[in-house]
């Protein structure tokens, strides 16, 4: 009724203008495009000029593309990004793949996998810096609890400590994350499992599927997108870790945990040389910004 | 998960149960006790299981001398600051992006993506440099101001997800009864999506408050937040194991307890929306 007479009242209904819309998202658009393009202007006028901060405020004189030169020829693009990508393929696929297993456990019926579930998400909740703080602590060659269990066992482990040790310490880095996000994506892939129809299993069943089969051809491909979202996500982070870095190893023994991150860090914050910072800001955006846009073709192609 | 299952099968869940929480929950716990421990216990071989709980750690760090209060409250500030400021730029791109089908949408929306898998440490000198060159270094707004990089990414993508699951009729039924969009965002969206709102702001938070790589560059010792106040015991005569311990574990209750009161929502909130859960 007041619909009715509301329409009589006005018949000229009011038209949102087009530009409303627009308007609504800009100020978010505007408020990001200078956060990020500021820093992305300085770090390309930098990239192009040497500049130690310990000796000057400022630029210290152009020398063209000598810091890319630098980054490449120090082997510290090249190295820093072969550890970087070895660590994230890894850690994303035994997330995974450590993931799914649980998933699929946290979907039986058993009494206190509720309770199992919320508390399982925990290790996702903590700062990175504070899982670094957890695990360095946890590692301690002398007394540490890892290596006490593990010597316990029977396992040799290296003198220098398992972070301290360069055939050891990405291992031990990386088993700091993989304790961290596989909750995560247990806890995802566990949703994504859950809205699985019971009816399609049950009819595979009958027709006699294993559970092998029923995983990997019925409940695997029903969640593809999900996973995708969720390994894209965490490849990226992996990609961009370096407080894990910071706190655990700063890159050590050697260059054995220098990742991407942790290489851009050191350039900059550790020995000031802001010019070959900035350089490899540069070089890191335009890899990221590639991964990125694989991943975003193909995890988010149907997006609406 | 109809079937019935066997003893033995049965017997196997409840043990992988059991390892879940002894792998996933134990290093908490662990953690927690090195903040309760007496100091000659820290490292003791084999570990010391039975000892008399002591409060010093949480005492030296928060009550005298309690150089880790000012971080807590520095944490809280900025993290607080971060989710309002991120609101008012958030909440009306949202709701653009989930009512009105403009072209390039989608392409805003990955956009928007591509930021929260940005590297932050990429950003990190120029952003230190930059806010001493504006005199911003030190003050929680250089930290608020860059947070909202996080923040106002992940609020629209998963405040458009709670604004999407608001029926677009009753907001017609408004505009029929001749409603100005002001009306119409302030007395029918609004109210309608205040939990999201509510969800939304409490991840977020936690975002800003496990975030140390901007504080690391942007605080000064006054400012700094707790994860990046409690680097400050390394490096100094050896490594002083509990009061880490006291600061870290304060520093990891809050999003700890957000996630226990948001578990519905955890999966969704991961996956900034795209994923319902």
């Amino acid at each position: 009724m007041t619909v009715a007479l509301s329409l009589a009242a006005s018949p000229r209904r009011r038209r949102l203008p087009a530009a409303l819309p627009w308007l609504l998202i800009a100020p978010s658009v505007l408020l990001l495009l200078a956060l990020i393009l500021f820093p992305l202007v300085f770090a390309l006028k930098n990239s192009f000029y040497f500049w130690n901060l310990q000796m000057s405020p400022v630029p210290m004189g152009y020398i063209g593309a000598d810091n890319y030169r630098m980054a490449f020829s120090a082997s510290f693009f090249l190295g820093a990004l072969r550890t970087t990508v070895l660590m994230t393929l890894v850690g994303t696929a035994v997330e995974f793949l450590l993931g799914l297993g649980i998933a699929l456990l946290l979907l039986r019926n058993l009494r206190g996998m509720r309770l199992t579930r919320v508390l399982l998400i925990m290790p996702t909740t903590i700062a990175p810096i504070v899982v670094g703080f957890l695990f360095r602590y946890m590692y301690d060659p002398n007394g540490g609890l890892i290596p006490w269990l593990l010597q316990s066992a029977g396992i040799p482990l290296p003198a220098a400590g398992l972070l301290g040790s360069s055939s050891t310490a990405l291992w031990a880095v990386l088993f700091a994350d993989v304790w961290q996000w596989t909750p995560f994506f247990a806890i995802v892939l566990y949703a994504a499992l859950l809205a699985v129809p019971e009816d399609v299993l049950e009819a595979a069943r009958l027709d006699g599927a294993s559970a092998f089969k029923l995983l990997t051809h019925i409940k695997l491909p029903l969640i593809r997108k999900t996973a995708l979202i969720v390994v894209m996500l965490r490849f990226m982070q992996l990609f961009n870790t370096f407080d894990l870095v910071v706190v655990l190893t700063k890159g050590g023994p050697g260059a054995s945990t220098r990742t991407l991150g942790y290489s851009l860090y050191q350039a900059g914050l550790v020995d000031f040389n802001i010019g070959l910072a900035s350089a490899m800001t540069w070089l890191i955006v335009i890899v990221v910004n590639a991964i990125i846009g694989l991943f975003v073709f193909f995890a988010f192609r149907d997006l609406d | 998960m109809a079937r019935s299952e066997t003893f033995s099968g049965r017997a196997f869940g409840y043990l992988a149960m059991l390892a879940l929480l002894v792998v996933f929950i134990g290093p908490i716990v662990w953690f927690v006790l090195l903040a309760i421990r007496p100091a000659d216990t820290f490292f003791a071989m084999p570990p010391v299981l039975r000892f008399q709980p002591s409060w010093e750690s949480f005492r030296y760090t928060f009550v005298e001398p309690g150089n880790n209060l000012p971080q807590l409250r520095n944490s809280l500030i900025v993290a607080a600051g971060a989710v309002l400021l991120n609101l008012p730029f958030s909440f009306p791109a949202a709701y653009a992006l989930s009512r009105y089908r403009l072209r390039g949408r989608k392409h805003i929306m990955l956009w928007y993506l591509g930021l929260l898998m940005a590297p932050p440490v990429a950003f990190l000198i120029p952003y230190s440099i930059l806010a001493s060159a504006a005199g911003l270094k030190g003050t929680y707004l250089s930290m608020i101001l860059i947070a909202q990089t996080l923040t106002v990414p992940f609020s629209v993508w998963l405040m458009r997800s709670f604004i999407d699951e608001v029926p677009v009729e009753l907001e017609e039924a408004a505009r029929i009864d001749g409603g100005g969009l002001w009306t119409i965002l302030t007395k029918v969206v609004l109210p309608l999506v205040t939990p999201g709102l509510i969800v939304t702001s409490m991840f977020a938070f936690v975002f800003s408050w496990n975030n140390a790589a901007f504080p690391l560059v942007l605080a000064n010792r006054a400012t700094a937040t707790l994860p990046v106040g409690t680097l400050q015991y390394f490096g100094t005569a050896g490594v002083t194991w509990g009061f880490i311990a006291a600061a870290a574990v304060a520093a990891m209750i809050p999003p700890m307890l957000i996630f226990l009161v948001l578990d519905r929502y955890v999966v969704r909130g991961l996956t900034f929306g795209s994923v319902k859960g």
